[in-house]
């Protein structure tokens, strides 16, 4: 089981689901991926996405702050089997 | 179709203006709207004539593209829209590679929330000297003004898009002279200290009592006149109408019609209860209503600095009310008693406008925030009515 990060920072919709979908189609079952954003409309995309998709399921999602002050939004995604 | 849409196809697209000209001619378009479930039953395009959309979510291309096709309308021209035009674009790039014709509404719902329609409400015809124009940015029911008298124009309440306003009057041959705001603006971050800054031009806003106002206006009295290009044409008379805060005004151009910024809209009035003090300013917008509204001619012309939806645009596409119809029609004029009405009112207003505390600050002169988080507050049409006709639903995570 593996926990892998993908930044997406600054990336505005579609960018951050369609990375997201595109690591989730390579990794293992069972395994993280951890998605950092910064654009609020990710947090409904996300969910969104994750009912419609056949291999994410959403695990959490919550707001933060990163190292440089800006506001982000974290979705921990698992991979289905 | 690129590989990864990381970076976002060039498409086909159209603009917010002429997506709305088209939608208001009763043209057959059928909107596709690409927005989650949330945005999209949160806030819509709507035109001044009932709009047909479908929505199916861009990332059901993105995870079953044959499914999401298929449920596509064909044969019909179509649109596709989002929140910022990104996703969009994505989806008419899959679309066309089906081979089904669509183009991209440039920018989405944040363009169309930005966009401005001047309409002319009076003059340009012979014999009138002055001209009347109202900026209507569709997409969240505010309201601006400009007023032009020769080489002299008025710009009231103006929103944040400044070039617009500047480049209508430049068109005209005129120049600003002085920026107003009826009032601390609640829904969205006034246009009104920049733009003067950039003409060059006086600002006037009465904050009143209860607000910290910490930009530098030019003050101006109630009665004040401000005479454009020498006066003979038109003037504008400050008529001070406390209520829905303490410091709102209304202007009288000429001597028909009456910017009333959010004291009186065509449908409702101005909700009072924004500044934590709803009996008191409750009261004082009864008063406003009852004493120096109602002094006013039944011919007055009704111009409000916001609207509660599409059906309030006129046939002649400006949002107005005859003063004498008002008196009949808007509902909260028919209360008889001080008491009465702030009871009504209390019991009427929904929930505030989004991010509003953070928006009056920056109306009041506090730094704005980056240009991004102004347009995340602004989202969704305003709530400044009693009882407007529809409230965004709360959304955590709006853009």
């Amino acid at each position: 089981m593996e926990t892998r990060k993908l930044d997406v920072r600054g990336a505005k919709c579609p960018i951050p689901v369609v990375k997201a979908k595109k690591a989730i189609d390579t990794m293992a079952p069972g395994d993280v991926l951890e998605v950092t954003a910064t654009d609020p409309g990710s947090m409904p995309d996300f969910v969104g996405w994750a009912k419609t998709s056949k291999l994410a399921v959403l695990k959490e999602q919550r707001r933060d702050t990163d190292e440089t002050g800006r506001e982000v939004f974290i979705h921990v995604i698992e991979r289905k089997a | 179709m690129s590989e990864t849409h990381e970076t976002l196809p060039e498409v086909p697209g159209v603009e917010v203006g002429d997506l709305l000209d088209r939608l208001d001619r009763g043209e057959d378009l059928v909107i596709l709207d690409v927005r989650n479930d949330e945005e999209a039953g949160a806030w819509k395009l709507e035109g001044r004539r009932p709009v047909t959309a479908v929505h199916v979510p861009y990332f059901d291309f993105i995870e079953d593209t044959e499914g999401a096709l298929a449920k596509v309308p064909r044969g019909r021209e179509l649109v596709a829209l989002c929140a910022q035009g990104g996703s969009s674009a994505m989806v008419v790039d899959m679309l066309r590679e089906a081979g089904v014709p669509a183009r991209n509404v440039k920018g989405g719902m944040v363009a169309y929330g930005e966009y401005l329609q001047p309409v002319r409400v009076a003059g340009g015809t012979e014999g009138e000297r002055f001209e009347l124009w109202q900026f209507n940015r569709r997409g969240k029911g505010c309201l601006s003004y400009v007023v032009l008298s020769g080489a002299e124009a008025v710009v009231v309440d103006p929103s944040r898009a400044l070039d617009r306003y500047l480049e209508f009057v430049r068109a005209r041959g005129a120049r600003i002279v002085q920026v107003l705001d009826t009032h601390i603006q609640a829904d969205h971050v006034s246009g009104g200290p920049a733009l003067a800054a950039r003409a060059g031009a006086p600002y006037f806003v009465d904050a009143g009592q209860g607000f910290d106002l910490k930009l530098t206006v030019t003050p101006l009295p109630d009665g004040e006149v401000i005479r454009l290009d020498g006066g003979a044409a038109v003037q504008l008379r400050l008529l001070a109408t406390p209520g829905h805060t303490p410091g709102s005004t209304s202007y009288l151009v000429g001597d028909r019609h009456l910017l009333t910024g959010d004291t009186l809209f065509v449908s409702s009035v101005g909700r009072p209860d924004l500044g934590g003090h709803v009996v008191k300013w409750g009261r004082a917008l009864f008063r406003t209503l009852h004493e120096r509204i109602a002094a006013l001619p039944d011919d007055t012309v009704v111009l409000p600095a916001h609207y509660s939806g599409a059906a309030e645009i006129g046939p002649d596409g400006v949002v107005a009310g005859r003063l004498g119809d008002l008196r009949k029609s808007v509902p909260e004029m028919q209360i008889a008693t001080e008491d009465e009405f702030v009871a009504a009112v209390r019991a009427a207003v929904g929930k505030p406008p989004d991010s509003y505390a953070e928006i009056i600050k920056v109306n009041l002169g506090a730094p704005p925030p980056p240009e991004e988080k102004v347009t995340e507050w602004e989202l969704g049409r305003n709530q400044c009515a009693v009882a407007a006709q529809k409230a965004k639903a709360a959304v955590p995570g709006a853009r």
